[in-house]
């Protein structure tokens, strides 16, 4: 019996498996299990940190508003989160664009000092060269932990610029280090659900800021 | 600047009808991966994703599941890129809006390269047929694709993927139409994109079988790029095309 409801838990039984219905029946209950785990921790997350998007978000719009820039910077997946992120910034689909950059965007200026000075400096060394005092560093990593990214933003705090990390399981090295001032931690032990979390939360950052920046406006006139 | 966008994001759960596609879609990419396929992403305007879906299966997050040939392709000439990249029975993935005249063009002529398509994205859904899976959010809000929502749709299609691994009988492949004869394609012929231009009466295209001569005197002249119909070794008729070559 191939269309035994039961037979997904057995997959190796049956090597001559041949009707899919059942496997498909069980990863559309997978996938509805996921998202639906996907979307209450992000609704769980963005109630925990309500208050530090607020405050993170504030610092930020003043910064902006003197004319700082944005740096953001991860590894991996976390790369490619943080890249979108600085892209939402400096080229929103509605609203101002504000100056940002993906520390990662570059091949050249990665594998130059990747090769030369060691991957954990494949950040802080750019951050040496661009970053000034009344900028802004977005990290972004699952663990919290990566070596390239804690050495980033001890540099980004010794040159002045306000540090945001984004971690996940317990914060990792984020939650406990002087060199963060904002770390947002998505409570989970996926690393998938995780970024999904962290995407929203800096989405919900990047809105923050610009209700930050028209409340001044408005204030100022 | 609202925040209903995020309401809707962080509400979205996936109806009955997304939760299917996302399993047939994952079961069409097991099946492939397990005949050799390698995975292109494209994501036009939001190049990123197309970057996070290649590392997410190339290098996974959980240790020991193997590691799927996936590559990004992004810069200004997708289409050239794509088409100079894939072999029959490849996988293109692309992240854009429906109405994105690079994907718009990569997802019709992949049916012209062998190619099995997926296509993410929100906003206005594309036509049904333009790609052979659709993962669609209905949100028109251009913000969207900055939310996670995509992030869950490529995690889940490789952790779903995955479990279909686990079902080696299911993954064989089967009913390939090779026959020319066959009532299936004979009707409608199928679709090539010209290699070069016709010399006597004949023209190189590439077609899902791999490069066939055909005759084009019904419709020359023809030049590299454009897509014919073919049947039984002859183009029969034009192909409208999508805005960019």
């Amino acid at each position: 019996m191939t269309d035994e409801p039961t037979n997904f838990l057995y997959p190796f039984i049956d090597a001559q498996e041949d009707d899919p219905k059942s496997l498909l029946a069980d990863l559309a209950a997978s996938a509805q299990a996921k998202a639906a785990e996907s979307v209450s921790l992000r609704r769980s997350t963005l109630d925990a940190n309500a208050e530090l998007i607020a405050s993170a978000a504030a610092e930020m719009a003043r910064r902006f508003s003197g004319g700082g820039r944005l740096f953001t910077f991860g590894n991996g997946g976390s790369c490619t989160d943080c890249t979108t992120l600085a892209r939402l910034f400096a080229q929103p689909p509605l609203g101002n664009p504000l100056p940002a950059w993906s520390l990662t965007a570059d091949q050249a200026i990665m594998t130059a000092l990747g090769n030369d000075v060691g991957f954990e400096l494949v950040f802080a060394r750019q951050l040496i060269a661009r970053g000034q005092a009344g900028d802004i560093a977005i990290a972004m990593s699952t663990s919290g932990s990566s070596a390239n990214v804690m050495a980033a933003l001890k540099e980004a705090r010794r040159r002045g610029m306000y540090t945001v990390g984004f971690a996940g399981y317990d914060g990792g090295a984020f939650a406990k280090s002087p060199d963060v001032d904002a770390c947002f931690v998505v409570r989970s032990q996926s690393v998938h659900r995780i970024q999904e979390s962290q995407a929203l939360l800096g989405y919900r950052l990047w809105l923050a800021v610009h209700d930050q920046m028209a409340t001044h406006q408005v204030e100022a006139l | 600047m609202g925040s209903d966008a995020t309401t809707t994001a962080i509400d979205r759960g996936l109806d009955a009808d997304l939760a299917a596609d996302l399993a047939a879609t994952s079961f069409t990419l097991a099946k492939r991966f397990a005949a050799g396929a390698t995975m292109w992403s494209i994501a036009p305007g939001w190049e990123p994703h197309a970057l996070h879906i290649a590392v997410e299966f190339i290098h996974p997050v959980i240790v020991g599941k193997r590691a799927l040939p996936a590559v990004a392709i992004t810069g200004p000439d997708v289409v050239d890129v794509v088409r100079v990249s894939v072999r029959p029975g490849d996988i293109v993935v692309a992240v854009s809006g429906a109405d994105d005249p690079q994907v718009r063009s990569v997802m019709q002529r992949s049916r012209a390269w062998g190619v099995t398509t997926v296509w993410i994205g929100s906003g206005e859904r594309p036509k049904a047929g333009m790609a052979d899976h659709i993962l669609w959010l209905g949100d028109p809000d251009p913000r969207v694709p900055a939310t996670g929502g995509f992030v869950l749709f490529y995690h889940l299609l490789w952790e779903l993927t995955h479990v279909c691994f686990e079902h080696p009988g299911l993954l064989k492949e089967r009913d390939v139409c090779t026959d020319e004869v066959c009532v299936t394609c004979s009707d409608e012929g199928r679709l090539g994109e010209v290699l070069a231009a016709t010399a006597d009466g004949m023209a190189s295209v590439r077609t899902a079988n791999g490069v066939e001569t055909v005759a084009t005197t019904l419709v020359d002249p023809v030049a590299a790029g454009e897509l014919l119909l073919v049947h039984a070794g002859t183009a029969i008729s034009r192909v409208e095309e999508e805005a960019v070559r």
